[in-house]
């Protein structure tokens, strides 16, 4: 649906975005991932056709949007941050006009403004100006004008930003319903959004593609670097025995207070063993101590550490090239 | 064409809804008013009249530089928002990322101004009707004058629309097209200053107040219709490479 090869778009000096090569499939629910000011509002903006790329091609449903905008952009529907409208103007009059611009044939307007209404819980806002709209109604103004000619393909740039808990919740759940037919590609710089909303993440970052993969796959990107174990150690002997092994140490270690023997401890091990020896070693030094291992669970990193992880990382090497 | 149809109703409508076009109409139909109101006592008070002149000849054509004032206010107010709205308020984002190319969304914004210029003009044609109960109308003039009025009001706006497509303050809209606008109307005074030669020459064809004095005589002079016409669609023209341009930017 998206095809992303090689873009670069700078602003003068500045570049925005550089080098960026991705693509999204049909029916895929993609998060686009960064941290403020990585360059997603920029890439949403040229793959939407607002700006034109500094270099690279992009095609949108198999269409070049340098070669043939027009109908690129008849595709897909796009909301842009902060969700820019006519204040003057009614809901109803406002999607109607939205309609008629995106060429949604006069017999069909009607019934696709009632439902692109109907699917962001407009319905009864028909009639009211648009000025007169709380934050989390324009919001799902833009989001039912990106819906209003049935495009196969959605961009929403930020469509969570400033809303309450409850209505962030809501517009979760109608983009997951909205994926279920359609592509649907969403920025966003909130991690719980991707987790909760989408199948797959590309994560930005000063303009350069840093990672992309499923949810599962992003995390286990970064190797854990911790164990976590519950253990029957009566005579709290785990300590002497885990010391024994280079580069591994206890964090932590608490006694169930119900059954004294049972301990809960964790452990941390130097970034540059592998997580399979280690935890072979950790297993082997505490049967042979006559501990009895009730659990043992390698801790995944969170999605945020796999993000400040990714994110610092090129930082640092984006250090040395700027002078 | 869609487009520009979508854009154009969209445009009159929200000139009409929000309180601007009709401040604009009330201000310039009260100036209007007060000439005429102005030229006619000054036509009763005279004894003898002369054949080519009357209250209608002079509204729009010799005492012209009053309602040539009156649309220096009027058009540059007119055309400010346009684009500078737009701009500012990034609906420009949702305009240029639906299917439509940059013409389309100028000319639709220009034609909806047009159009609203057109209808501020309107009213004016009850001083004409006033006029037929006491005397003798020469409807020739009077078309020719309106031909007149509405194209200096499409070189105006599209000057207008050019300098709205530049900023998003509308504010510096405003100041640049009055700035170029009145620029545009002393040159036109130069005919009465400068001595003969070329430059008088160039004064006199780009007088707006020589254009309302030839129209209203029932002149219709093909040099003045094609000066508006080149300033409309180069203000136009240019407009729409900068749109184009936003893309790049």
């Amino acid at each position: 649906m998206i095809e992303v090869s090689d873009l670069t778009k700078d602003y003068g000096t500045v570049v925005a975005v550089q080098g960026v090569s991705f693509s999204v499939g049909k029916g895929e629910i993609v998060g686009f991932l960064g941290p403020n000011g990585a360059g997603k509002s920029t890439t949403l903006r040229v793959l939407a056709g607002f700006l034109g790329a500094t270099s690279g091609r992009v095609r949108i449903a198999g269409h070049d949007i340098a070669e043939a905008p027009l109908a690129a952009r008849r595709s897909l529907g796009y909301m842009p941050e902060s969700a820019p409208l006519y204040p003057e103007m009614r809901v109803g009059e406002y999607l109607t006009f939205r309609a008629r611009l995106k060429e949604v044939p006069r017999g069909k307007r009607i019934s696709a403004v009632g439902g692109a209404m109907e699917r962001a819980g407009l319905t009864h806002m028909e009639g009211t100006v648009i000025a007169h709209l709380s934050k989390g109604y324009r919001q799902r103004v833009a989001l039912a004008d990106a819906l209003v000619s049935n495009p196969p393909l959605l961009i929403l740039d930020e469509p969570t930003a400033g809303l309450d808990p409850n209505q962030i919740r809501e517009v979760r759940a109608l983009v997951k319903d909205l994926g279920s037919d359609r592509t649907v590609l969403l920025s966003t710089h909130i991690l719980s959004e991707v987790e909760a909303t989408c199948e797959r993440a590309l994560v930005i970052d000063r303009g350069r593609l840093v990672a992309e993969g499923t949810i599962e796959e992003l995390r286990t990107r970064q190797k854990s670097s911790a164990l976590s174990l519950r253990v029957r150690d009566p005579k709290s002997a785990a300590e002497v025995a885990i010391g024994g092994i280079a580069g591994v140490s206890v964090i932590s270690a608490a006694a169930d207070e119900a059954a004294p023997e049972r301990r809960a401890l964790r452990l941390s091990f130097a970034a540059a063993l592998d997580t399979e020896t280690v935890t072979e070693a950790v297993v082997q030094a505490l049967t042979s101590a006559g501990i009895g291992i009730h659990a043992l669970v390698p801790e995944k990193a969170s999605l945020e550490q796999v993000f400040s992880e990714l994110t610092r990382h090129e930082a640092e090497a984006a250090k040395p090239e700027t002078p | 064409m869609n487009g520009f149809l979508a854009i154009y109703r969209r445009e009159v409508l929200s000139l009409w809804v929000t309180p601007l076009a009709w401040v604009l109409l009330t201000v310039f139909l009260l100036l209007q008013g007060a000439i005429f109101y102005s030229i006619i006592t000054h036509f009763t008070s005279m004894t003898e009249v002369s054949v080519d002149t009357g209250p209608l000849q002079a509204y729009f054509g010799q005492e012209s530089i009053f309602l040539l004032m009156t649309l220096l206010l009027v058009c540059p107010a007119l055309t400010m928002r346009v684009f500078a709205e737009e701009r500012r308020s990034g609906t420009i984002e949702t305009l240029l990322t639906a299917p439509v190319t940059a013409g389309s969304v100028v000319l639709g914004k220009y034609a909806a101004l047009l159009t609203t210029y057109a209808l501020i003009w309107a009213p004016t044609l009850l001083y004409v009707v006033i006029l037929r109960k006491t005397g003798v109308v020469d409807w020739g003039v009077v078309g020719s004058s309106y031909l007149g009025l509405l194209g200096i009001g499409a070189a105006y706006l599209s000057v207008g629309t050019l300098m709205s497509a530049m900023t998003k303050s509308q504010l510096v809209a405003l100041l640049l097209t009055i700035f170029v606008e009145f620029g545009l109307f002393i040159l036109g005074v130069g005919e009465y200053i400068f001595d003969p030669g070329v430059f008088r020459d160039i004064c006199a064809h780009v007088s707006m107040m020589g254009q309302m004095e030839d129209f209203s005589k029932g002149i219709l002079d093909l040099r003045r219709v094609v000066f508006d016409g080149s300033l409309t669609a180069l203000g136009l023209f240019v407009t729409t490479r900068v749109v184009d341009s936003w893309r790049w930017g």
